[in-house]
């Protein structure tokens, strides 16, 4: 079983080729089926975003695996296998691990802390899952990269934190009103900014838009666009006591909101505060309107300071994800360890060797005094015995794990010989103590190896 | 039985000083399920605290009105009213700020000395047993607005001046806190205000000389007067919601000079030999 990714990402690549590289939804059943249809690849994952594409696939090869995957993308795609590769990254094995759970964890992501991708990797793996591409390793390493990604949202404050100015507007603005639900905003200017910002206010609640423009007809236009109201420019101070939100973005060369007049507009708000968005530059708002009570005024700076502060933060959450990670890493390779052939066997043994032991000593309790060099043919008849009947069997094991689907026949050595949880599967100090025998036993086999087929009489 | 109600006092200490633990943690790491334990614990804590007064009241025949007992009822209403507002508003933050209150008000009562005298005639009515009642839970809204008034002025001074800090991210919205604030004062005053007409009667009935003159009964009426504005200022909308709040910490502030008053100046007949 060799764990394998190859793709590329806004990191490696260009969008020039990642568009050239994805893999639509209604397309990968039928990428899933070619790739898996090589005998190389046991099972495999795709995840296509607009900034990555990752073939996760298990091999029964690392370099086999990475070959057959790299062939795949540039057949299914019609590229050059050489060009392509220069956009490429590979990981193998445990770094396979990592770095799905970094991508799950959003770590990896060009917005750290963005919440698409876990759904996006999902999705890889549902259809992947659908299309029976997936396998015992698959199935379990997804899921818990899905727990890690899940784990890393509620357990960080990743993406918590605004990192877009219109987001920080919206964030800022709840601060002040709790929330947009049934509130009004004003926008002053039909820009492209005041839009989009306008945009995202809309689908957090907000129910009434009001547009003013110097142009009367395309505050008309911008308002349609959200079942709002276009305001007469003359108009735009008494409709102000109206308004929760102002977002100003006019290409005005001076003050359009001054002090004085937001001091007038205040009056007869009930007390309701007002909070400005000011993302024109030059600035439209007069600064001084600041110092209102119950006003709150943020200009384009301010919110770049909020955005950036926010990535700072960010980051600093980063370093919590990673640590999670860890842990979730230390679990699944405890897991996958257990499919690993040497541990198996190692286990299988020391499992025969704890029988043996413990048949011998109440073989010795009824047998009464014996001589010590009877003893010690006893116990090399029994060593023996064990040795012959577990030699064939691991023989063939350690032969049979090497075919591409080779953890299923371990899996079915463990099932057949009773390795429950405790021998190499979960946790805690009954495990540490087996493992420690296993591996007792692995370097007493290594170091008598050759003699496993015969040992009576050594 | 007495000795019950201390172990129970105790016991209640003990987990407000866990759940104060926790609500820290909550409030530093934002992981729910802290919030979760430390509000059970305050839960536990809150029903020991319960049966320690009704056992003390039962031990003592009736339920004594010294400094220090009076600061344990405080603490007990604090953490009901934080119930009741929790159960309301359902923002678990403010158990960060009132439960440590709460058990600060509890370690205080027990490093106050009580001044054993005979108890004045005055208090033998049972209008002053409503009296305390009604002002010891008016003055655990007072505090609960108190609080969301340093929320509020600490929020809103960030937002101007476009500064945060670890507190920005954890306190609610502006509009919650005030809110919490005018909700709290309005069950606050009118309790305050029934409280302070029974003592009223009550010392118009005994006639003490000069009653109207001491201390405390001044300084309560100037806490009648200050929510009284806060009310009228903001329920006519006349004042921001900063004025307002920088109202209510006056209103606090004052609350807590009653508090150390009767217990500290020695003139005056509201001491009642404390």
């Amino acid at each position: 079983m060799h764990l394998i990714i190859v793709g590329l990402s806004h990191k490696t690549a260009p969008i020039e080729i990642r568009e050239r590289l994805t893999f639509p939804a209604h397309k990968q059943a039928e990428a899933l089926s070619l790739l898996t249809s090589d005998d190389r690849i046991a099972e495999a994952v795709i995840i296509s975003t607009c900034n990555r594409t990752e073939i996760y696939a298990v091999a029964s090869g690392d370099d086999e695996g990475v070959d057959a995957v790299i062939d795949f993308m540039a057949t299914y795609h019609s590229l050059d296998r050489h060009e392509l590769v220069r956009s490429l990254y590979m990981h193998r094995s445990e770094d396979v691990v990592r770095h799905l759970f970094r991508v799950v964890s959003s770590l990896d992501s060009m917005v750290i802390g963005e919440a698409q991708i876990l759904g996006q990797v999902k999705e890889g793996y549902e259809h992947a899952l659908g299309n029976g591409a997936t396998g015992k390793v698959f199935n379990k390493l997804f899921r818990q990269s899905f727990e890690v990604g899940k784990r890393v949202r509620t357990e960080t404050e990743i993406g918590e934190n605004a990192v877009s100015i219109s987001y920080a507007a919206i964030e800022l603005a709840k601060k002040v009103f709790d929330t947009l639900q049934g509130r009004t905003i004003l926008i002053l200017g039909a820009g492209k900014m005041s839009e989009l910002t306008a945009k995202h206010l809309v689908s957090n609640g907000v129910k009434t838009v009001l547009v003013a423009n110097r142009t009367f007809e395309r505050a008309q236009d911008l308002a349609s666009r959200f079942n709002g109201e276009a305001v007469r420019y003359d108009d735009l101070y008494t409709r102000m006591r109206d308004a929760d939100v102002v977002i100003s973005s006019t290409s005005a060369t001076h003050y359009v909101i001054t002090k004085e007049q937001v001091a007038q507009s205040m009056r007869g708000r009930g007390g309701r505060p007002l909070f400005l968005i000011d993302i024109a530059v030059p600035r439209d708002i007069e600064p001084a309107v600041n110092e209102l009570g119950n006003v709150f005024l943020y200009d384009i700076d301010e919110l770049t300071g909020v955005v950036e502060s926010n990535l700072e933060e960010r980051m600093r959450e980063a370093r919590r994800a990673e640590a999670i990670i860890d842990e979730e890493f230390a679990a699944f390779m405890r897991w996958r360890e257990s499919l690993e052939v040497q541990p198996t066997i190692a286990a299988i043994r020391a499992r025969a060797e704890v029988i043996r032991e413990g048949e011998l000593e109440k073989a010795y309790r009824r047998l009464g005094d014996l001589s010590d060099k009877d003893r010690q043919t006893v116990d090399a008849l029994t060593s023996a015995i064990v040795n012959k009947m577990l030699h064939g069997p691991t023989q063939r094991l350690k032969q049979a794990a090497e075919a591409k689907d080779g953890y299923e026949y371990i899996e079915t050595a463990r099932h057949l010989y009773g390795l429950d949880e405790s021998e190499g599967r979960g946790h805690g100090r009954l495990r540490d103590m087996l493992n420690r025998r296993a591996k007792e036993i692995t370097e007493i086999t290594e170091i008598t190896s050759g003699e496993a087929g015969d040992s009576l009489g050594c | 039985m007495a000795q019950t109600a201390v172990i129970l006092f105790w016991f209640a200490t003990v987990m407000y000083v866990a759940a104060t633990v926790l609500y820290a943690y909550f409030f530093l790491s934002k992981r729910a399920a802290y919030s979760w334990y430390a509000t059970f614990l305050t839960g536990a804590g809150f029903l020991c605290h319960t049966a320690s007064v009704g056992l003390r009241s039962v031990a003592e025949h009736g339920t004594d009105l010294s400094g220090p007992n009076t600061l344990i009822l405080s603490a007990w209403a604090l953490v009901l009213a934080y119930f009741v507002m929790e159960h309301l508003i359902r923002v678990k933050v403010y158990g960060t700020l009132l439960v440590p209150l709460s058990l600060v008000l509890m370690v205080i009562s027990q490093l106050m000395s009580v001044r054993v005298g005979a108890a004045s005639p005055l208090v033998e009515n049972w209008k002053i047993g409503i009296h305390v009642a009604l002002i010891v839970f008016a003055n655990a809204g007072f505090f609960i607005a108190g609080v969301g008034a340093l929320a509020y002025l600490i929020q809103e001074s960030q937002l101007k001046r476009h500064r945060t800090n670890v507190l920005f991210k954890r306190l609610p919205s502006l509009a919650n806190i005030d809110l919490i604030e005018r909700r709290a004062v309005a069950f606050a005053f009118p309790a305050y205000t029934a409280g302070l007409l029974l003592g009223v009667f009550r010392a118009i009935e005994t006639d003490p000389p000069g009653w109207w003159a001491d201390p405390r009964v001044m300084l309560a009426g100037v806490v009648w007067a200050v929510f009284g504005t806060y009310l009228v200022l903001h329920y006519t909308q006349r004042a921001s919601a900063r004025t307002t709040a920088w109202i209510t910490l006056a209103g606090v502030f004052i609350v807590a000079v009653v508090a150390v008053t009767a217990r500290t100046v020695p003139a005056g007949f509201h001491v009642f030999g404390l």
